[in-house]
């Protein structure tokens, strides 16, 4: 008889633990289920903005509007064929010779004084002159 | 049972033999009625055990299924197709989807109709008021108000707190370069469904199939990338603009594509329209000229009939023909433009674009056989391509040796002109016909497609001849220096009234870039130029369309990426000799 009382008290216990923990599992799911919702309507919004931006960049770099702004705002003219190169017609560079006397030959190399008035053609006017010593 | 009650009734006083011959007939020969019976009551049960298992498998994933309203929010959203972003060839984005609201009315939870309007109107004052109040006491269950309102808009009208008044998010499809890339894309309605250019190709490829089984409500199709380059489709129509308003041309239109593999790089038929307002594509004058419009191309198809002469085998570019007089075809005359009075050679043809030689090029060859070739090319048939728009050309009835004579200089025949440069690019790539694309292809993909209509060696020859013709002839203001251009002016009469006329003119240009190498053809389209001071008077291609198309060449060889070559030898001796 004891025996079935005891049996009975577990079983019953057994139940609520069971219980609490089905609903403990039920309430985290839930919980679960409104962060994925949630986001994923972050992302949607996210993605919504992202969309948007890319648009207004797209406008933004519209060739027509870029060309409009370049007639208003640059004295650039278009490039004339006879303006490319590529690297094969370049002339070799002129050997550097740099006595290694000095007691620092790389600063010797950085300080030399053959290189300081040769600019590159384009943007010479852009570099501030460096009077030669 | 019944029936078979009936039967037994019947048959009470039959001698067995026949009972059993009746049983045979109505049960099958030996068949045990007790086991049969048996067996449907184990269906029955297997029937019951089936039923109430889905019944209970179903509560199962009721049960298992998430939230029915969050479904529901998802598909109440974008209402409108979402649709695939439209990319250029560098991933420029050409047109793309954004989100907006749209306002609308569940008339039946209106509570007070005047003060809604009152309230709405006061917020959006392009409504209209007697409209509404309409709508709002119609008793229907569902009217939009107002698409695609914005978001401040939304805000105000949010905070009223009318009840029964709603917002949808919808699609809202905008094209942020406006009119730079119109005809090509075309256009969607307020449903978001595409109704014209490659829009409508979408929708007719898939996508409206997919809208239906609501799948394409969000952003989840990939972008499309089209083989356009907006940087010269922008630098083609900013040209082909200026070269409409300096000639006074009616219409413009212009063409770059890719001869090895078909692809349109750039398309641009002025007037065009911005495809945010597509209420200005209805207007005639708006087609799209390239794929909509058929034309005489004048003497454009004088490059197809020399290459049809050259690769028959029974011409060679030293042969030459009569064109001392003009050639008489009944009350038809066919003059030369520039009349030399004597022989011509081949390439003197084409320098000197004579259409007495040409025609008398096309007759040595005959009807049928002008015919079987400009069949090959796939000028005699509707040109498909993925844009929805196309016309047929208009081929003649009966086609006698007075049409071969005259369509071996572009006239009597009008095709689209899409489909002429096709045909062309076929002359220039070493003899492949490649139907266009607006999508990319990769040199494979395209040798997939194509078919021979010409030998190599006669497209090299047709490659000196362009070439030719920029040096010494017709074209020779198109010479941009450094990127060895071929070219091919062409100036047809219109047809006024039944008539040619000879004020109104329909210049084209067609120009092959590098000649040696061919990469790009170019084909500019100028209607009615008018003539100016400038031009000395004249209105003929060399004049207008030429220029027009050297500007443009000066502007796009260097996005495509072509280096320019100085010092090159004359083409008789860069692209005939090499040839042999």
């Amino acid at each position: 008889m004891m025996y079935w009382r005891l049996l009975n008290m577990s079983v019953v216990a057994g139940l609520v633990l069971v219980a609490a923990y089905a609903y403990d599992i039920k309430y985290q799911s839930t919980l679960r289920a409104e962060r994925v919702a949630k986001l994923s309507e972050d992302l949607r919004q996210e993605r919504d903005a992202v969309a948007s931006l890319r648009a207004e960049w797209a406008r933004l770099g519209n060739p027509r509007r870029i060309q409009a702004l370049a007639d208003r705002h640059l004295s650039l003219t278009p490039v004339n064929p006879s303006q490319y190169s590529d690297f094969g017609n370049l002339p070799e560079r002129p050997p550097q010779i740099v006595q290694p006397t000095g007691s620092d030959p790389i600063e010797a190399i950085v300080s030399n004084p053959q290189d300081a008035d040769i600019f590159t053609g384009s943007i010479d006017n852009w570099l501030p002159k460096v009077p030669n010593p | 049972m019944r029936n078979s009650a009936k039967e037994q009734s019947a048959e009470q006083p039959a001698p067995g033999w026949r009972r059993r011959l009746i049983h045979t007939l109505l049960y099958g020969r030996g068949v045990d009625r007790g086991a049969k019976s048996r067996a449907r009551v184990g269906l029955a049960i297997l029937a019951f055990v089936l039923g109430y298992g889905v019944i209970a498998l179903r509560l199962v994933t009721l049960a298992a299924a998430p939230d029915a309203h969050n479904v529901r929010r998802v598909s109440a959203d974008a209402v409108s197709t979402g649709r695939p972003d439209i990319l250029d060839r560098n991933g420029n984005i050409l047109a793309t989807d954004l989100k907006a609201a749209s306002l609308y009315g569940e008339p039946r939870k209106i509570i007070d109709v005047d003060e809604a309007v009152e309230l709405l109107t006061a917020q959006l004052p392009d409504l209209d008021a007697t409209e509404m109040r309409e709508r709002l006491s119609s008793g229907k269950g569902f009217v939009w108000l107002k698409r695609e309102i914005s978001p401040p808009q939304q805000e105000a009208i949010h905070r009223l707190g009318i009840p029964g008044i709603g917002f949808l998010v919808e699609n809202k499809r905008v094209y942020p370069n406006g009119a730079e890339v119109s005809h090509l894309l075309g256009h969607v309605n307020i449903d978001n469904q595409g109704i014209a250019g490659i829009e409508r190709w979408l929708d007719k490829s898939g996508l409206a199939d997919l809208h239906m089984a609501g799948f394409a409500t969000d952003r989840l199709v990939k972008p499309i990338q089209l083989s356009v380059d907006l940087r010269v489709q922008h630098a083609l129509r900013d040209e082909l603009a200026q070269a409409r308003e300096k000639y006074q041309a009616i219409a413009a239109a212009g063409l770059i594509s890719d001869v090895n593999t078909g692809e349109v790089i750039a398309m641009v038929s002025l007037p065009d329209y911005d495809p945010n307002n597509p209420r200005e594509a209805n207007e005639p004058n708006r087609i799209n000229r390239l794929t909509t419009g058929v034309y005489e191309m004048g003497s454009t198809f004088k490059a197809l009939t020399l290459a049809m002469a050259l690769d028959s085998g029974k011409v060679s570019l030293s042969s030459s023909f009569d064109a001392r007089v003009p050639l008489h075809y009944g009350k038809f005359t066919i003059h030369d433009y520039h009349p030399q009075n004597r022989m011509l050679t081949v390439p003197e043809i084409f320098t000197y674009s004579s259409n007495i030689g040409a025609a008398r090029l096309a007759l040595s060859l005959g009807v049928d056989y002008h015919q079987a070739f400009l069949k090959k090319l796939g000028q005699l048939d509707r040109l498909r391509t993925e844009l929805p728009e196309s016309a047929d050309p208009i081929v003649p009835k009966h086609w006698g040796e007075i049409n071969t004579a005259t369509i071996a200089f572009g006239h009597g025949l009008s095709v689209a002109p899409l489909q002429a440069v096709m045909a062309i690019n076929a002359m220039m790539n070493g003899g492949l016909l490649i139907p266009p694309t607006f999508f990319k292809r990769t040199p494979e993909e395209a040798a997939a497609v194509a078919t021979r209509v010409i030998k190599p060696e006669t497209s090299e020859k047709m490659r000196y001849l362009m070439r030719l013709n920029t040096e010494k002839g017709t074209a020779a203001k198109a010479d941009v220096a450094g990127y060895y251009i071929g070219g091919k002016t062409g100036t047809s009469e219109k047809v006024v009234n039944g008539r040619y006329s000879t004020s109104k003119l329909l210049n084209t240009f067609t120009a092959v870039l590098p000649a040696d190498k061919p990469r790009y053809l170019l084909l500019i389209m100028l209607d009615e130029p008018k003539a100016i001071p400038e031009t000395q008077g004249y209105a003929t291609s060399g004049w207008n369309a030429v220029p027009a198309g050297a500007a443009v060449i000066s502007r796009i060889a260097p996005l495509l990426g072509l280096q320019p070559r100085f010092d090159l030898p004359l083409s008789d001796r860069l692209i005939l000799a090499k040839g042999g």
